[in-house]
């Protein structure tokens, strides 16, 4: 369950990062659309949303919310770097 | 007015971070360390072996103290986990008569203590503070009295408040801009390094400043308690209730095994136990008191129960504290974090690398962005170059002082006398050396040869260690003792970590060769990732 929710939040913000210019483009080749743009951003809040659920579910009222706390900065963290350090496939790159 | 209220939150961001900034990069450093005090605990005792059976070991203190201190006015004895070295006992001796009675008794406090090993004998290990030392140079600093350093540490932490506080205020772009991370463009760079570290841990950033200032709360902010308790003695009664004092009898009664007690203090309380002390030992009237341990639940204000110490009955329950005593203890349970489970201390640890990452970026970019403005780059006003120094001193040096405080306990001949005390020194000698290096060399020179021996040095102790100690990384893995395997592990890898960034910094040419934007961009030499 504590891992769920570190995916669902890793996941949040990696769709959060890629509704943003540079790595729109820096992935796919081209700024985001505003629809795309907007897509992207309503599933990445959603997934960060849905990711309190299981925190909750694995430790409880208590220690629930500090692991998500601890969920989502290690999603972003995990996102962070992920988005900036793995290089981008040559065709998206153009 | 917005404009002008922004510059001003500008303003305190830069001066509240900078002025402080190198206490609390020490702060910080110690405070990230300090998670890993039980493991580091152990790791610097490499003699002992690990507790397989803590009931064993409580049996063999127990033992031990009638043995050594049978007419103490009271044993305190920690119970022993997989976690810690083994239990460290002691005892307070009978007050005589005319001397006043400390809560405990300051005098010759190391006689009055021996580490029980996992076999329940006493163990003979070398003498050193191991992680306890970060533990209180985290809050405590050294070389200090205590309430001089308290009042310090806790006047960086309100500045570290305002300055993440007004550092939000100013920059509302970065929670729009923090997955940007440009690469090799100079200031900007460390700008999004700054961001990245702050906002991706700012949760943590904003509990740990906050709760800090909690668990320093009654020396910062006394008036409450001064307006409500008229002496300290009530206070305490309020905040730490105990089970009503019993004269000691003077009728000698054996104790009953502590073990039986614990057992039923663990089933009653439904959690570990963490300490016992027992007051009267070997007297009719002996209590024993045992609190609950503080990896159990988030508050670190455990409730106790009390039992009489012939009979092994209950005869005291802690009432539940009040809201307020309950909210204070959360917090400072939140921030030392010993509820955490390993997963949990390794987010608390990552965490408080990012912090110390943004407090050490902070202060680099305080000189990367004037530097570009100094008129003449060659010669630059006094202020600069002392920020410019203390930031090798303390960013390049303390790491050293620390990996050379690793060394000497590994060195340092077990029977030198106060050999705990020269551990501590050999650390603040080191790190004075390269403070002094720092105000001597050039910064270009000294920022990479610092990295580059703190490496050296990091990288050499888990070899070290294989080869010198039976509890290297392979016996350790050998044995499934994962914590000391992974202390040894994340010492290679800041080895490593300090080595590249030592390349790095080394092979950093001015920016203006690499930036275009920069014929003025003076930026040289700047010295690029700061820890």
């Amino acid at each position: 369950m504590s891992v769920l929710s570190l995916l669902l939040a890793s996941a949040a913000f990696f769709l959060l990062g890629l509704a943003t210019d540079a790595h729109h483009r820096r992935r796919f080749g081209a700024c985001p659309q505003a629809a795309r743009c907007k897509m992207l951003r309503t599933g990445g809040w959603l997934s960060l949303v849905m990711s309190v659920a299981p925190a909750l579910l694995a430790q409880g009222w208590i220690f629930g919310p500090i692991l998500w706390a601890g969920a989502i900065m290690a999603g972003a963290g995990i996102a962070f770097l992920a988005l900036n350090f793995v290089p981008a496939c040559a065709n998206a790159r153009s | 007015m917005s404009k002008g209220f922004r510059q001003s939150q500008a303003f305190l961001h830069t001066w509240s971070g900078l002025l402080l900034g190198w206490i609390l990069f020490l702060v910080f450093v110690a405070g990230t360390i300090a998670f890993w005090r039980e493991g580091l605990n152990r790791w610097m005792r490499p003699e002992i072996a690990r507790v397989e059976q803590p009931m064993r070991v409580l049996a063999g203190s127990q033992a031990f103290l009638a043995r050594k201190a049978p007419d103490a006015k009271s044993w305190i004895i920690p119970v022993a986990t997989e976690r810690s070295p083994g239990a460290q006992v002691f005892w307070v001796p009978q007050p005589k008569p005319g001397e006043e009675r400390g809560r405990r008794g300051r005098r010759g406090r190391g006689d009055t203590q021996a580490l029980i090993g996992a076999d329940g004998q006493v163990a003979q290990a070398r003498e050193t503070r191991g992680g306890d030392f970060f533990y209180r140079f985290h809050f405590d600093l050294h070389y200090m009295p205590v309430i001089w350093a308290r009042w310090l540490v806790g006047f960086a932490t309100m500045m570290m408040l305002v300055a993440i506080v007004s550092g939000i205020v100013t920059h509302k772009k970065i929670f729009k801009d923090f997955f940007a991370l440009r690469r090799a463009k100079g200031q900007r760079s460390w700008l999004d390094g700054h961001n990245a570290t702050a906002v991706l841990a700012l949760p943590f950033h904003l509990m740990i400043t906050y709760t800090g200032l909690v668990t320093l709360m009654a020396l910062l902010m006394p008036w409450a308690v001064v307006a409500n308790y008229n002496d300290q003695n009530t206070l305490f009664a309020a905040l730490f209730p105990a089970a009503n004092v019993v004269e000691r009898t003077g009728r000698p009664t054996p104790l009953i095994d502590l073990r039986r007690i614990a057992t039923d203090a663990e089933r009653r309380l439904g959690a570990p136990a963490s300490f016992i002390e027992v007051s009267d030992p070997g007297d009719a009237a002996a209590r024993v008191t045992i609190s609950q341990s503080a990896n159990s639940m988030l508050s670190s204000r455990t409730p106790r129960l009390t039992y009489d110490g012939v009979t092994g009955r209950l005869v005291w329950r802690s009432p539940p504290p009040g809201a307020a005593a309950e909210t204070a203890g959360a917090m400072i349970g939140l921030h030392a974090g010993r509820f955490a489970d390993d997963g949990g201390r390794w987010l608390y640890f990552l965490c408080g690398i990012a912090g110390t990452l943004m407090v050490a970026s902070g202060l680099v970019l305080w000189t990367v962005k004037r530097r570009e403005r100094l008129l003449d780059p060659t010669r630059p006003h006094l202020g600069f170059r002392l920020v410019e120094r203390l930031n090798v001193a303390v960013i390049g040096g303390f790491p050293l002082g620390i990996t050379c405080f690793f060394w000497a306990n590994r060195l340092l001949p077990v029977a030198l006398r106060g050999r705990a005390d020269w551990e501590m020194h050999m650390l603040f000698i080191a790190w004075a050396a390269a403070a002094l290096t720092a105000f001597v060399v050039r910064p270009a020179r000294v920022w990479p040869s610092l990295f580059a021996v703190t490496g050296v040095l990091l990288v050499a102790l888990p070899m070290y260690d294989v080869v010198a100690t039976d509890r290297g990384l392979f016996a350790s893995l050998a044995i499934g003792d994962l914590m000391i395997a992974g202390i040894d592990a994340a010492i290679s890898v800041f080895g490593i970590g300090f080595l590249l960034l030592a390349r790095r910094v080394a092979h950093h040419r001015p920016a203006a060769k690499r930036v275009r934007r920069a014929e003025a961009a003076t930026a040289s030499r700047v010295p690029e990732p700061a820890e």
